[in-house]
Order: structure tokens, then C-alpha cells, then sequence
């Protein structure tokens, strides 16, 4: 104690050469970060002002993949769908193509070959960016993969009757979702209506409803919110006009 | 017996007493919970996205655990030679061994047990409702994660604590290729490399029968069958790879 005493009494030496160093430090810290933040706001600035040019993404083959990605295909295909998504939203803001957007589903469902999501929302992309052979090229490959689930034979009828009205391939596909197990109520109906050739404005009218009921994307209710409001306008026309009927 | 479950304590309350495990548990923690970011970023699939990454973390950061804890587990009682101290009492090698391996083994149930109630947790939450088939796949990690912590160990018996981490994280890789093995011997090569390669198959462990990943997250029926053989397998690997370390451990000088 009296050691530590005898040391305490002694007044601090103002520039010992510890004290130094800790004030050097300290300035060269001050400096470099301040450095640090002035370039930081330099290279935000660029980045702004900088156009975002469209860049071109590299597909691998999904069998190439699959080996380098130890086992975890189904996480690298839950990225790439999420990448799928991003570059779909942001396209479809912009009002722009999609020359890229089938290799972005291809890929996802091809890492898992079960992602029944991917194949769904893919085929709707698709559709809604006019791509048919490539939607209905998406649909196929679900439905060969997933022969039990009654989603992707029933959107593949959807978009044969709503987008190309080629109602006996519409026909078969609901054909082949009213076998499966789980499939909507509505199909029976449908089959009916199709088979007699009346009532495709309602058809069309109960398919972009259900869309509109089942979707959780604000982006898709409001593509079907669109199509709704299309059809109830021209079922307000005097039946004579309609050519469906 | 009493003694392999006692070292299996002390193995126990050791490892859980290493800051690094706190370290990996909570960035894995932050990790799972991390996956309800990406799931806003996506349309459809929220579900399989939140269990898909909470499965790879589990397995990723279980494999750390088993790996980084498992390799220090024999060579830190060399390096500070208490395990003279601990062979000179009536204990044998493989007993030391044994309980060893039992003891990161519970340390790796339970820190396997914790990101799988968070994963659950998580999944219920979103899907508004509860997904135990999660259990399984974690179940089935678990038994991978046994065969790299005997794989560790048998290492770690031999060689220094970096050269077991980097075998033992080859191993993982190796045994996640191995299924791709017999593919690669069926398309390329003749008569002898088709048999390297599935001698090889048959003789590295094959570590892609326990992911069970895909069949969990978009629900595909399982064969309980191949479920149950699958378990044995993982079991008797384990097994195996500890006996050899054992062996090598008896004729382990220490001078």
C-alpha cells in the first residue's frame, strides 16, 4: 500500500512516452475514420448517380451444381427463387423484358424438382410476362415431377383457357386435376361448362377470383383485381355481344 | 461402465463451459431467425425457406461444434498432460475414449436440441402450425453429426488439432459426395475405376442418407423401412470409426 501511495504522490508526467503513443494513436484512429467516412459518402454518391446497367446473369447447369452444393439443393434453390422474384418484381416495375426469367425458374426447380411454389408462381410469371411455351414448358416439367399434386394441372388449364382459349387442351388438364386428390370444387363446374361450350366469362370470372382469394402477393391480387373488373364489364354487355356464348 | 459415463460428464461440463460453443449457438440462433427477412423477400414458399436454411444451420453449425470441440477434446489432455493423471487411475484408454465421445455427443443434443425448438418455434409462427416431421430431419442430422464427431476424434488420436479439423471437414465433404461417386463410376472409366469407385462408395461414410432436407420440407412420404436402416447404419459407422480410434489410442505413446 505504501508502494502505491509513494506512486500516487508522484505528479503524472505529461508526455511520457506511453501517454505519447496513446495520443498518437488516438489521432491516427481519429484521421483514418474520419478518412474512412468521407470516402464512404464519396462512393455512396457514385453509386447513385452511377445508371444501373442490366447485367446478365450465368446459369450453371443444375446437374453441375448440384454436386458442389453438398446436399443443400433444396436452400440453393429456396435462393435462387428468391433471386427469381427479385428480378421479376423489379422488371415488372420498370415495364421491362424478361429474357432471363425462364432459365431463373428453370434453375429453382430444377435444384428441387418438388418446389411446387416455384413451379405455381414461375408459371404465372411466365404467363403475365407473355412467355406461354415457356410457362406451359414449366407447368409440364411440375406436373411430371409432382404427378399427385392437382395445382399444376389446374394452372396449366388456367392459363390454356384465360390466355391462349384453347379450350380442349383446357378441358384435358382440368380433366386431369378433377383425378387427383384435393383439387378445388369448382372443377366439376367447369368441366361441365367447358364441355357444353357456355359460361367461359364466368369460368374466366370464378378462375381470377379464386386468384385474387388465394394469392397473399398485393402484385398479383391487383393483376387479377384488373382482369375481374374487365370481365364484369363486358357480362354487363347485352348477351348477343358476347362471343364466348 | 460408471467410469465412461463419469468421463462423459466431465466431457460434458467441459465443452459447455467453451465460450466458442456460445458463440456458434447464438450466431446459428441468428441465423434461423434471420431466414423471416428472406422470407419477405419472396412470393410462395415461405414455409420451406425458413426450414430449409434452419435445417443447413443446424448442420453446418452442429458440424462446427463436433468438429472444433471434437478435435481438442483428446489433445488438450495431452497438451496439459492430465491425461496422465487421468490413465494412471483404474480408467481405461477406450473407456476414456468412449466417454469422450459420449460427452461432446449430449453437448451436441443439446445444442442441436435448442435450434431445433427455435426452427419449430419459427415455423409455427409463420405457417400457423406445427411441423414435428422438423424433428425428424434434425434426428437424422444428429446421427451425421456422430459420425464426424467419432470421425474428429479418431484424428485428433493421431495428428495435431488443425490437421483432424481439416481432415474431419473433408470427411463431411467426401461423405456428402459420396452418393455422386457411384453415378461418376456408372459414366466414366473402365472396369477398375468403376471398382475404385464403388469400393470407395461402400467404404467412405455416406453421409447424404441422413439429409433429409428435401423430403421434410416438401413433405414426401418416407419409407420408415429404409428410415430405420438408415439408423443402423449411421450407428454402427459411428461405431466403427470410434473402435479404430480406440485402437489407435491403445498404441498411442505419450513420452
Amino acid at each position: 500500500m505504501s508502494g502505491s501511495g509513494r506512486l500516487n504522490a508522484r505528479p503524472p508526467a505529461r508526455f511520457s512516452p506511453q501517454r505519447l503513443t496513446q495520443v498518437v494513436a488516438l489521432g491516427i484512429a481519429g484521421v483514418a475514420l474520419a478518412g474512412a467516412l468521407v470516402v464512404s459518402r464519396g462512393l455512396q454518391a457514385r453509386a447513385v448517380t452511377r445508371t444501373e446497367a442490366p447485367q446478365a446473369v450465368f446459369f450453371p447447369r443444375a446437374e453441375i451444381l448440384r454436386p458442389a452444393l453438398l446436399g443443400f439443393t433444396g436452400l440453393a434453390a429456396d435462393l435462387t427463387w428468391i433471386r427469381t422474384v427479385q428480378y421479376f418484381g423489379s422488371r415488372i416495375e420498370g415495364q421491362e423484358r424478361f429474357p432471363q426469367l425462364y432459365q431463373f425458374v428453370d434453375l429453382a426447380t430444377s435444384l428441387d424438382p418438388y418446389f411446387l411454389d416455384a413451379y405455381q408462381y414461375g408459371g404465372l410469371f411466365l404467363t403475365i410476362a407473355r412467355q406461354y411455351p415457356n410457362a406451359i414448358a414449366i407447368y409440364r416439367k411440375g406436373i411430371a415431377a409432382n404427378p399427385l399434386s392437382w395445382q399444376l394441372p389446374h394452372d396449366l388449364g388456367r392459363l390454356y383457357f384465360l390466355e391462349l382459349q384453347d379450350y380442349p387442351q383446357a378441358l384435358h388438364w382440368w380433366e386431369v386435376t378433377d383425378r387427383l386428390p384435393g383439387r378445388p370444387h369448382y372443377i366439376p363446374r367447369f368441366l361441365i361448362r367447358l364441355q357444353a361450350k357456355i359460361g367461359h366469362l364466368e369460368t374466366a370470372l370464378e378462375l381470377w377470383q379464386q386468384m385474387y382469394q388465394q394469392s397473399d402477393n398485393e402484385a398479383i391480387r391487383e393483376i387479377a383485381r384488373r382482369e375481374i373488373r374487365n370481365l364484369q364489364q363486358q357480362m354487363r354487355k347485352p348477351q348477343a355481344a358476347d362471343p364466348n356464348r | 461402465m460408471s467410469r465412461v459415463l463419469t468421463i462423459a460428464n466431465m466431457a460434458f461440463t467441459e465443452t459447455v463451459r467453451d465460450k466458442i460453443l456460445y458463440s456458434i449457438l447464438v450466431f446459428a440462433l441468428a441465423m434461423i431467425g434471420s431466414s423471416t427477412i428472406l422470407v419477405t423477400l419472396s412470393v410462395g414458399g415461405e414455409g420451406r425457406i425458413v426450414k430449409d436454411l434452419g435445417l443447413a444451420c443446424i448442420t453446418l453449425f452442429g458440424l462446427f461444434i463436433a468438429v472444433f470441440i471434437g478435435i481438442n477434446l483428446v489433445s488438450r489432455e495431452i497438451e496439459r498432460r492430465t491425461i496422465f493423471s487421468l490413465l494412471s487411475k483404474p480408467v481405461r484408454r477406450a473407456e476414456f475414449l468412449v466417454g469422450k465421445f459420449l460427452g461432446l455427443g449430449l453437448t451436441l443434443a443439446v445444442n442441436i436440441g435448442v435450434m431445433a425448438a427455435g426452427l419449430l418455434v419459427l415455423a409455427w409462427v409463420l405457417e400457423d402450425h406445427w411441423t414435428p416431421r422438423i424433428l425428424l430431419g434434425v434426428g437424422f442430422t444428429f446421427l451425421e453429426l456422430l459420425i464426424l464427431t467419432a470421425t474428429a476424434i479418431l484424428f485428433s488420436t493421431f495428428s495435431t488439432p488443425t490437421l483432424s479439423a481439416i481432415y474431419t471437414l473433408l470427411v463431411f465433404v467426401i461423405g456428402r459426395l459420396s452418393a455422386d461417386l457411384m453415378t461418376f463410376a456408372a459414366q466414366f472409366g473402365g472396369a477398375s475405376l468403376k471398382a475404385t469407385a464403388v469400393g470407395l462408395y461402400y467404404l467412405l461414410p455416406n453421409l447424404s442418407r441422413f439429409n433429409l432436407s428435401g423430403a421434410v420440407v416438401n413433405d414426401l412420404p418416407l419409407d420408415s423401412g429404409t428410415l430405420a436402416l438408415t439408423a443402423i447404419y449411421g450407428t454402427l459407422y459411428a461405431a466403427g470409426i470410434l473402435s479404430i480410434a480406440i485402437a489407435v489410442f491403445q498404441r498411442r505413446d505419450f513420452r
